[in-house]
């Protein structure tokens, strides 16, 4: 792994200076941009819900389609193909479209083909088309809601084929594998400064620095632990807040007395501190809670410290234990580490947990996206990821009080919040880091590039 | 519409000397002293009472948890709120649990401990208190208040200063800012954006939107729009967006006329017409493009065609013209009629003419990609074909989204996104000479 930073740090010294020659500050048109991704998605509709939730996933999807709303820096709900909107009653919302914008096959934009998208995406929504608004039950986090890559606007042929209004259309897709775009001409939003994207998918962390380090890709995902020793450099790294929960997730809720009491145990046992320092060579933050502290601005209120002494007091009240198989993703080596990690912490307090890369586990190490960087909305995804039932509420006491609720069914064990981390190429200007971890290059550009 | 940050004008602080006896200075001295102990004593109590709401809200939930009686207390600022902030709400907190009938004591002899950590999350202030009453009582109560953002400054010093005014801030993206009427100070400006052009005039002060008049189009805009606000001599102002031509005629009611036309831009402002020879010349921005296509009227010389550019100056040389395109292929062209010459100087794209009455008259002003994501501009003279730089540096609060030359041509307005508000600025950038 050293190898690769020392690598890294001659191409970036090279470059840098490559940087200087040429330091043109307006966009350039054309080029194709390259860019490699874990994830091996299966299918682009953005509503299938079959396919695993990731920030790759959500940036592709963005490439493609339009939200009605989007999130600005900061994450509040901002005009996308919704010009403005406004509450309707106390359990309603109406979204006003935007005029004259059309799907990549040509057809306009109405309220009735969007209604249709939302109604496929969120199939408890009451929605209804009324002229060029859509009006739409929900409380007052529906906006930050419909901010969400999974609610894009598509338009879905009987044939399958998806449409949207997004910078770009599709140009070949093969299922998880490689999917090319290219820039679309009449966007609502403008053309895109890129001639074409070139997404391959289903690519190590190694991989993929190879590819970067190589020149055959120009954005690439960093592994958490990976990033700490990249040098940081801001026009080529970027890192995210901690927006990813690293959780024990627990395929069952809680049997009985004594299983509560185990769980509780299990999470005093874990050493979140070691974890990060030594396992993820300090990326992260310790987490006790669900949201990071930059998201809700109280989960500091809970202590992410370990407690040996009262788990093992607590294992104590508990006459016999059953053994736990500890589920982890077998084709990453670090959450191995990590699984091993853990079980040791939990052998030490009398709790005997048994990592296994099988599928079938009583628990699994889990890695959650936040779903956006508003706290209800984040909270709700994962109660939806865990199937509690929904909690309404607006304060952020409304919010501590939902999040102690989730935390309290011990369905989940929050270990640590992580950022999201990428590397570009020299030549890539201008792509940015969306508040929620996903990337954006609708407005990147290639400095190389003739127009 | 977003809201715009008003460009307040700075009142004159300074008073200019006093001629007047000792008997009559004292008590003007007194009064002053204690007139600004009293705005400067003021200042915090009045921001103290920004959070006095948010302060009694938070006193009254540990209150209504601990009841009256001796607690210890411990504030932590965990947020970005400044030092002079924080310390106006920690006093602020302990006086509004005093009242609540709450005792600060030693944490030995107290019945409960209140750990008060003032936190933040996107779009709000959290302040948080965990009360602890017993080894396993404990509970939290919190309260939140909305955030709001701050401003910036710049500075710099050498033989010819370039010096930066702020003309117009908003949220949006500014395209270009024309100054209309302006006597020490610009008094009736037009700013473009991508959704209109509104005209502005400074009243007590303010600045006092006077109309903003929509600007129509049938296609998209590219992205990194660009257009130019041109004010003219027969009607108000010309108004040029990638493939849409609009008019302001001017006169009582303000309108805006606009069309879909390719028409060439203007490239020489009217205050340089005539001076050193200069002779008006435009060119055709690409209407889907962010540059301009190089085709150029009338042609330079024997040349009917520039390099694409995204921007260009001019400097008279006594029998011909040189000419500096930023091209799109990151160099900057040196034509000069008959020769082209592609040169690397390290400048950002935009570029623009000043004529002034420092050095050799007739200088070029040039973005510099800065280190970070901010850019500078200097100003720049050619005695032969290579620039030499002639002034100080002025560094911008963010990256340069635009740059042109104003219409009296001594002037230019440098838009900029500022890097930490994410607002969009609007400086007029003046050289001084022998500063």
């Amino acid at each position: 792994m050293k190898r690769f930073v020392w690598r890294w740090l001659a191409i970036s010294s090279l470059l840098a200076v490559a940087l200087v020659a040429g330091a043109e500050t307006r966009p350039q048109y054309g080029g194709t941009l390259r860019i490699a991704m874990r994830e091996a998605p299966l299918s682009l509709d953005p509503a299938d819900a079959s396919q695993p939730d990731s920030f790759a996933r959500r940036s592709v999807t963005l490439l493609l389609f339009d939200t009605l709303v989007s999130a600005d820096e900061a994450g509040r709900p901002k005009a996308g193909l919704a010009e403005s909107w406004q509450p309707r009653g106390n359990q309603s919302w109406q979204f006003h479209l935007r005029a004259g914008v059309k799907f990549h096959d040509g057809t306009p934009l109405t309220a009735e083909l969007a209604a249709a998208s939302l109604r496929t995406s969120n199939l408890s929504w009451n929605i209804s088309a009324e002229a060029d608004s859509l009006i739409i039950d929900g409380g007052p986090d529906l906006p930050a809601e419909l901010a969400l890559s999974r609610n894009a606007i598509v338009k879905r042929d009987p044939s399958g084929t998806l449409s949207g209004t997004g910078p770009f259309h599709i140009a070949d897709w093969r299922p998880g594998k490689k999917l090319t775009l290219a820039a679309e001409e009449n966007c609502w939003r403008g053309r895109p400064f890129l001639d074409a994207v070139e997404i391959e998918m289903n690519r190590s962390f190694r991989d993929q620095m190879t590819a970067l380090e190589l020149g055959r890709s120009d954005l690439v995902e960093i592994a958490p632990e990976q990033a700490q020793r990249m040098p940081q450099d801001k026009n080529r790294m970027a890192r995210s807040s901690p927006i990813e929960l690293l959780a024990l997730l627990f395929a069952r809720d809680a049997s009985s007395p004594d299983d509560k009491i185990l769980r509780e145990a299990l999470s005093l046992s874990v050493e979140r501190g070691s974890i990060r320092s030594v396992l993820l060579q300090g990326a992260g933050q310790p987490a006790a809670g669900i949201l990071p502290t930059w998201i809700s601005g109280y989960g500091f209120v809970f202590s992410p410290d370990a407690n040996l002494a009262k788990a093992k007091q607590l294992r104590s009240q508990v006459r016999s234990a059953p053994v736990w198989t500890l589920g982890y993703d077998g084709s990453d080596p670090g959450s191995r580490l990590l699984a091993e990690r853990i079980a040791l912490n939990a052998k030490d307090a009398g709790i005997s947990v048994q990592p296994t890369g099988s599928s079938s586990s009583d628990l699994r190490l889990v890695r959650i996206p936040l779903a956006s960087s508003d706290g209800w909305v984040a909270l709700e995804d994962v109660r939806k990821h865990l199937g509690l039932p929904p909690v309404k509420g607006g304060s952020v006491e409304d919010l501590y009080a939902a999040e102690q609720a989730l935390l309290g069914s011990q369905r989940l064990i929050p270990l640590l919040h992580l950022p999201v981390s990428y590397a570009s190429s020299a030549n890539l200007r201008n792509w940015s880091l969306r508040p929620d971890g996903t990337w954006n290059v609708a407005d990147g550009w290639l400095a190389t590039s003739r127009p | 519409m977003s809201a715009s940050v008003y460009n307040l004008a700075i009142p004159n602080a300074i008073p200019k000397s006093v001629n007047c006896s000792h008997r009559l200075a004292s008590p003007l001295l007194l009064f002053l002293f204690i007139f600004s102990f009293a705005i400067l004593g003021l200042a915090p109590i009045a921001r103290a009472a920004d959070w006095n709401v948010t302060e009694q809200q938070l006193a009254r939930k540990i209150a209504a948890v601990t009841g009256p009686g001796a607690v210890a207390i411990a504030i932590e600022n965990r947020s970005s709120l400044g030092r002079r902030d924080g310390e106006a709400v920690q006093n602020g907190l302990r006086l509004a649990l005093e009242q609540l009938g709450l005792r600060f004591v030693n944490p030995e002899q107290a019945a409960a401990t209140v750990a008060i950590s003032l936190s933040e999350n996107p779009t709000a202030y959290v302040w948080v208190a965990e009360i602890r009453q017993s080894e396993n009582e404990s509970s939290v109560v919190m309260v939140s208040v909305p955030r709001s953002g701050g401003p910036t400054v710049a500075h710099d010093s050498m033989p010819i200063s370039l010096r930066k005014t702020l003309l117009w801030s908003q949220d949006d993206p500014i395209l270009d800012v024309a100054v209309l009427e302006e006597s020490a100070a610009p008094s009736r400006i037009a700013v473009l954006d991508a959704r209109s052009v509104s005209i502005y005039r400074m009243l007590n002060s303010k600045w006092q939107l006077e109309q903003a008049l929509a600007i129509p189009h049938t296609v998209p805009w590219p992205r990194d729009l660009r257009g130019r606000l041109i004010p003219a001599k027969d009607h108000l102002l010309d108004a040029y967006l990638p493939g849409v031509v609009c008019r302001v005629p001017g006169g009582a009611s303000i309108i805006l006329n606009c069309r879909d036309a390719d028409d060439p831009w203007p490239l020489i402002s009217e205050g340089l017409i005539g001076s050193g020879g200069l002779t008006p010349a435009a060119a055709f921005f690409a209407p889907t493009r962010n540059f301009f296509s190089g085709v150029l009227t009338p042609a330079l010389g024997k040349m009917a065609a520039a390099p694409k550019f995204y921007s260009a100056a001019a400097l008279p040389r006594g029998k011909y013209m040189l000419w500096l395109f930023s091209s799109v292929d990151g160099q900057v062209h040196v034509v000069d009629g008959v020769r082209d010459q592609a040169s690397s100087f390290n400048w950002g794209s935009d570029i623009a003419t000043l004529k002034t009455s420092c050095g050799a008259d007739w200088q070029v002003l040039a973005t510099t990609a800065g280190d970070r994501a901010t850019d500078s501009v200097r100003a720049y003279e050619f005695p032969d074909r290579d620039p030499v730089a002639v002034s100080t540096t002025a560094d911008l609060p963010g990256a340069a989204t635009a740059m042109w030359t104003e219409a009296k041509g001594d002037t230019a307005v440098a838009i900029v996104k500022d890097e930490e508000t994410g607002s969009y600025e609007a400086f007029r950038l003046a050289l001084a000479c022998n500063q």
